[in-house]
């Protein structure tokens, strides 16, 4: 149980930043109300529904970065569960003849109704989500499209319950905006808190670089599931609800249309933050509002405006495309809405005890093989890495470092041999599977997930290992002390230069609390000075944390000062294994690496 | 200005927007809330056109019932749905005496559940699904020949030409190619007519293989094969058809009644459809065609100007019987029976019906890249089919 409260632990900054945005999003409902009246009742009617399919589809499009074409697919669904279940048995009698008897004559209130509209939501996320969430990118997004045309076909074939093609009609007249009021309100804080719950900052950091969030023990396909369901099971309520509104519809009222409508609302107000989907649809509704009164002609005494047709889908067209070319990331952007932060006491932290190493255990190659067709990537590849020792893996360009790399780290599998962690065979396991057992990685060339903070960075990484929340923030907090972040801890990464880039990622590889970790040229790009800072720096690491460090380095200078022991490899198979002094003197070393240097120098 | 001013003439100034123009005691205001943009605007674009036009005559005569001057209020759905009940909300608190709402079945009963509530009589320009007045109530109507009208006279047709087997293709993907059809089927059983076979396709389908080797395979070919399919299926199907040697006679309904099917050549030749008026020699669809071009300077493109144009003249109809009293319930009533009221193609008599008029229809032959008139009847309502 204190697991799962933890899955739906929010900081007090995501709490404060949802009521300020419904408390606005409220106000400007009320306003709309006692200023405008009827007209601005209905006006509001209009922006709260767009916004409850907007923000359910910005809870899986804008933290997974797939944009979803099927979300309407859902709202259809929820709008025909409600419909059947609400109508009046007469009514009902005379549109359905054909209805299943388990199905006819509820009469259900729309509370009631609402509750089986997000139970049939959450099966259709359940069910859905299985293929789409296994797939990444314009994949995802091109399944989602097929997703809404079968949806829409069913719905279209199921004539008994939904006349098919027909219109389904008989829906009971019941959205007011006093009805969509508190439900767009609970969608707000839901969307906003959800977006920095763990499942939140997991799928956001997926979006970010999915490589690095398996490696920070983050599983892909878990999140964006979770993602996925959540954002289905609210579009279903919104469908109800757009549905009660129409009062009668069918399956083209929730198809290609209204997609593109609630997208382009998104994509306007900025499909990454909860003020994007909160600003968009209000831009968009304000524009399609003032343009068709515009439209349709009035006279002010001194001009008369003729009627113009069309003026609202252009507005619509232009907005659309400033907004593309202006704000490519919407009006809104990264900018989420919130209470001035408060300069809160840093929380001042005993230094936690490092895990201990298990004593006797280490990371273990055995005889990893690796082949690409007719070439050889990796041949029997066989090494140790005790607890606290700094092994350096050094080859040729080309040697297959990286291949003997991403498959300890679970990202290519072996075709023979073996690593084993601790004890633990690692054959078989994923990238983020393997990352939880205890072994960290950093890239070659830096995956950071670059629209989170420095702080978002290293949590995501903490809160796959630390029990509480509590404890990963303890966690998060100490190690932004330890890599001298601290001043840079509300930063996005992309910000960052290039040596607090690589410290952030050492930084969030270590919150794994790993017993071994995997450096891939940490070094790259760094000048002498950066090089001698960053040697310090992990055998300060080594020392304190009591890892053990694999480092595959092209930089001499930075292996021979660093490291226990040195591995070399070359056309995928190790050729030398010992002391920094013992390699630099071994022949073959000499003739495959250090030799063809003195060539090339010579040449 | 202070900001209780400006909140104030903001207030005004919406209220007047949305409202449009004061309408004078005497006017009768009618609200249109059709789709000017999108989708639908092929059809509700030139109804409109055609409803002005006669609203302008109607005036030029003292108004309805020669007393009450028109007001028009016209708003753009842009073929959503959602925003057709925007429309009609706005339109029904603006207390217009007549709403018009979309040639579409789902905007049309939308729209509808809004303004029978507030007793205010509702014309579909031309939607031609039969269930749109029971769908919403007593004060929804129709104006256009309806699937299932169409489909009995089709059916009556057939059984005239002595046809006794058809096949009938459909696509569930919309309520007009599933349900015409299928009205035509059970229509053309009842009469002792015999369905050989069905076939179904997808809007948009460009192969119709399957459909056709379907009916090739039949032993004895189909009399006659009917379906509602229009453009682009319509003229893909059809030349499929011909081109696998199947000579069977083919019937469609208005959907075909555009350039496109004049288009086919010899494929076509032979096709007789419904439609809803044709300007043949002497009709009032020719007169009306005529006035329109000496108008415009244009001959129209549609038969639905001409359909458009006829509703200002049924309400006319309908306050005229009602002695010039113009409140909902007597207008409803007026309107629900009226009985042979003469207009451009043809007379339309809601007394008696479920308010989908019994009206004429016309069957048009096409041949050598030309249509030519079958006939134009109302068909018996007790043929035709129950929605």
């Amino acid at each position: 149980m204190g697991r799962l409260s933890a899955e739906f632990w929010v900081g007090t900054e995501a709490r404060s930043s949802a009521l300020l945005l419904a408390l606005i999003v409220g106000l400007g409902t009320l306003i709309l109300h006692y200023v405008f009246g009827v007209w601005g009742d209905r006006i509001a009617t209009l922006l709260l529904m767009s916004l409850m399919g907007v923000l359910a589809l910005s809870v899986f499009t804008g933290n997974s970065g797939i944009v979803s074409f099927g979300h309407t697919a859902f709202m259809g669904i929820g709008a025909y569960v409600s419909g059947i279940l609400t109508m009046p048995a007469a009514v009902q009698k005379g549109a359905l003849p054909s209805l299943p008897d388990f199905l006819a004559g509820h009469e259900l209130g729309l509370a009631p109704a609402l509750a089986f509209v997000l139970l049939a939501g959450l099966v259709a996320g359940l069910v859905t989500g299985l293929p789409i969430a296994r797939l990444s990118g314009s994949g995802a997004s091109i399944a989602t499209l097929a997703l809404l045309i079968i949806i829409h076909v069913i719905l279209v074939g199921a004539r008994e319950i939904t006349r098919g093609s027909q219109t389904f009609y008989g829906v009971p007249n019941l959205t007011t905006v006093w009805v969509a009021l508190p439900l767009a309100l609970a969608f707000i804080v839901v969307a906003r808190l959800f977006k920095d719950m763990p499942a939140g900052l997991r799928l956001r950091a997926a979006r970010e670089n999915e490589v690095a969030a398996a490696a920070s023990g983050v599983n892909i396909f878990t999140a964006r599931y979770v993602g996925w369901v959540l954002s289905a099971a609210l579009a279903a309520v919104a469908g109800a609800i757009y549905g009660h509104f129409l009062s009668a519809f069918s399956p083209k009222d929730f198809y290609f249309d209204l997609m593109f409508t609630m997208i382009a609302m998104l994509i306007v107000g900025g499909m990454l933050t909860v003020t994007g989907a909160i600003v968009g649809t209000a831009l968009i509704t304000a524009v399609i509002q003032i343009l068709r009164q515009v439209e349709s002609g009035f006279d002010l005494g001194f001009v008369h405006i003729p009627i113009i047709f069309g003026l609202t889908l252009v507005g619509l067209g232009l907005a659309l495309l400033l907004a593309i070319w202006r704000r490519p990331l919407g009006v809104a952007g990264l900018y989420e809405l919130a209470w001035p932060a408060s300069a809160g006491p840093t929380a001042e932290l005993a230094a936690a005890p490092p895990a201990p190493p298990a004593q006797g255990a280490a990371l273990e190659i055995a005889g990893l093989t690796k082949r690409f067709g007719g070439l050889v990537a990796a041949e029997d590849v066989s090494f140790r890495v005790a607890p606290g020792e700094i092994v350096g893996l050094i080859g040729p360009n080309g040697a297959g470092k990286t291949t003997i790399v991403n498959m300890i780290c679970g990202q290519l599998q072996p075709d023979a041999g073996d690593a084993v962690l601790d004890g633990a065979s690692l054959a078989g396991q994923g990238p983020s599977a393997i990352a939880r057992l205890g072994l960290g990685r950093t890239f070659q060339a830096i995956r950071l997930f670059d629209r989170l903070t420095v702080t978002e960075n290293i949590m995501v990484a903490a809160l796959s290992v630390e029990e509480s929340p509590g404890s990963a923030r303890q966690a998060v907090a100490r190690l932004l002390t330890r890599l001298e972040l601290r001043s840079v801890a509300d930063q996005r990464a992309g910000t960052l230069a290039y040596g607090p880039r690589r410290r952030l990622e050492i930084a969030r590889a270590l919150a794994l609390r790993p017993r071994y970790l995997l450096l891939d040229e940490p070094a790259a790009g760094m000048n002498p000075a950066e090089t001698d800072a960053l040697v310090a720096t992990l055998s300060r690491i080594r020392d304190d944390f009591g890892v053990g460090l694999l480092v595959i380095e092209h930089d001499m200078r930075l292996i021979m000062r660093l490291c226990d022991r040195i591995v070399v490899v070359n056309k995928g198979q190790k050729i030398a294994e010992g002391t920094p002094e013992a390699v630099r003197g071994d022949e073959k070393v000499i003739e495959a690496y250090i030799g063809r240097r003195r060539e090339r120098a010579a040449a | 200005m202070t900001l209780r001013t400006s909140i104030l003439a903001a207030t005004t100034l919406a209220t007047a927007l949305a409202a449009g123009a004061p309408a004078l005691a005497e006017d009768f205001t009618i609200g249109l809330a059709t789709a000017q943009t999108g989708g639908l605007a092929f059809v509700d674009q030139p109804s409109l056109q055609g409803f002005q036009l006669a609203v302008e005559e109607i005036n030029a005569n003292g108004g309805l019932a020669g007393k009450h001057k028109i007001v028009l209020d016209i708003k753009d759905t842009r073929s959503d749905t959602a925003a057709t009940v925007q429309a009609a909300q706005e339109l029904v608190a603006a207390g217009v005496k007549v709403l018009i709402t979309p040639c579409d079945a789902d905007p049309s009963i939308a729209a509808g559940q809004i303004s029978q509530p507030a007793q205010i009589p509702s014309f579909t320009f031309c939607g031609t699904t039969p269930t749109i007045p029971s769908a919403v109530g007593d004060y929804m109507f129709g104006t256009y020949p309806a699937d299932n009208a169409q489909a009995a006279l089709l059916a009556d047709y057939a059984v005239e030409k002595g046809y006794k087997t058809a096949y009938v293709l459909k696509s569930p993907d919309t309520a007009y190619t599933l349900k015409l059809p299928e009205y035509f089927a059970e229509v053309f059983q009842k009469k002792g007519g015999t369905i050989a076979g069905e076939g179904t396709y997808a809007l948009g389908q460009q192969d119709f293989s399957a459909e056709v080797t379907k009916i090739k395979g039949l032993d004895p070919q189909p009399d006659v094969v009917m379906t509602a399919a229009y453009e682009p299926d319509f003229p893909a199907f059809i030349k499929q058809l011909r081109s696998a040697g199947i000579t069977s006679a083919v019937l469609g309904s208005d959907g075909v009644d555009s350039p496109t099917t004049l288009g086919l050549g010899s494929d076509v030749d032979g096709l007789v459809h419904t439609t809803a008026g044709f300007p043949s020699e002497g009709s009032g669809v020719a007169a009306f065609f005529e006035k329109w071009k000496a108008k415009t300077g244009a001959a129209p493109e549609t038969i639905y100007i001409a359909t458009g144009y006829e509703i200002p003249f049924i309400i006319d109809a309908a306050v005229t019987a009602a002695g010039g009293a113009t409140d909902g319930p007597t207008l409803r009533d007026a309107i629900a029976n009226l009985k042979d009221v003469p207009l451009v193609t043809g007379k339309v008599t809601y007394a008696g019906t479920n308010r989908m008029p019994s009206r004429d229809i016309t069957l048009v032959e096409v041949r050598g890249g030309a249509r030519t008139l079958v006939k134009t009847a109302t068909p018996d309502p007790a043929d035709v089919p129950a929605p």
